[in-house]
């Protein structure tokens, strides 16, 4: 399976939206995909976080420092924060959006302590995230595709099949990227 | 617009003559003396109305927010 090497392709999203299933599922079906093992698996991701540095990916980015060049062809994570500092280029990106709440939850358990000013984070990531997509929407460098990980548990098929049209791809693997979503990872349901 | 400004301070940018044609009857009778002027007005108050949107939706405080959440999950140093 190859992608357009005249493309950069980007996993997006809020941290704790469901970016490293997304990219589970893009190895899964053996689409081609960026990243090393900086930050190892745990509790908060056991199946891996898919990321470059550590996640720390962002700074780079924002700094003007990333090598997008080098990376065409090839799904890297970039989450939404990031986002708002691509240059110019050619970029498909596949967002996803997740219950904020649960959003939320995932991450005061990987930090590992309550948020005290909770409803001004929640207004602050809601707000990012609409920026974003807003961002998103009117840059024409940019194509996306929406994907929401609440609704690939629930209907993995017919959200992996988007995916796939939104790529162009075959679907012959359509299957093996279903059978990567699991339901025992959904552990911040709201 | 400050005639100070050096000319590599510019761009031409091409516009039907149709609307310079409305632009130069517009200005007749205002403070503005050149139909760029007029034009640069216009985009700063467009330019200026999108950010302040933005504002309204991801304000300074909201940014300041997000990223020491994001600090403290190890996505930024």
């Amino acid at each position: 399976m190859q992608l357009d090497r005249d493309v950069n392709y980007i996993v997006s999203g809020l941290e704790r939206s469901g970016t490293s299933m997304l990219m589970q599922i893009l190895v899964g079906g053996d689409i081609p995909t960026l990243f090393d093992d900086s930050r190892k698996a745990d509790r908060d991701n056991p199946k891996g976080y898919y990321e470059l540095k550590g996640g720390k990916i962002i700074n780079s980015v924002i700094e003007g420092k990333f090598p997008f060049d080098e990376h065409k062809g090839k799904f890297i994570k970039i989450t939404a924060y990031g986002l708002r500092y691509l240059p110019r280029g050619n970029y498909k990106i596949i967002y996803t959006e997740r219950n904020i709440d649960e959003v939320l939850d995932s991450m005061e358990a990987m930090i590992g302590k309550k948020d005290g000013n909770r409803e001004k984070t929640r207004q602050s990531f809601l707000g990012l995230n609409e920026i974003v997509k807003g961002f998103i929407q009117d840059r024409d460098d940019l194509s996306a595709c929406f994907v929401n990980y609440n609704d690939i548990l629930s209907r993995p098929r017919a959200n992996i099949r988007r995916i796939i049209d939104f790529l162009g791809i075959s679907d012959e693997k359509l299957e093996d990227m279903v059978s990567i979503v699991d339901n025992r990872l959904y552990r911040k349901r709201r | 617009m400050s005639k100070e400004k050096s000319i590599d301070q510019f761009e031409n940018v091409p516009i039907p003559k149709a609307i310079v044609e409305k632009i130069k009857k517009r200005i007749e009778q205002t403070d503005f003396d050149s139909v760029s002027s007029y034009i640069t007005y216009v985009l700063q108050e467009v330019l200026s109305e999108e950010n302040d949107e933005e504002e309204a939706v991801f304000s300074k405080e909201d940014e300041a927010r997000v990223k020491e959440r994001l600090k403290a999950l190890g996505y930024l140093d």
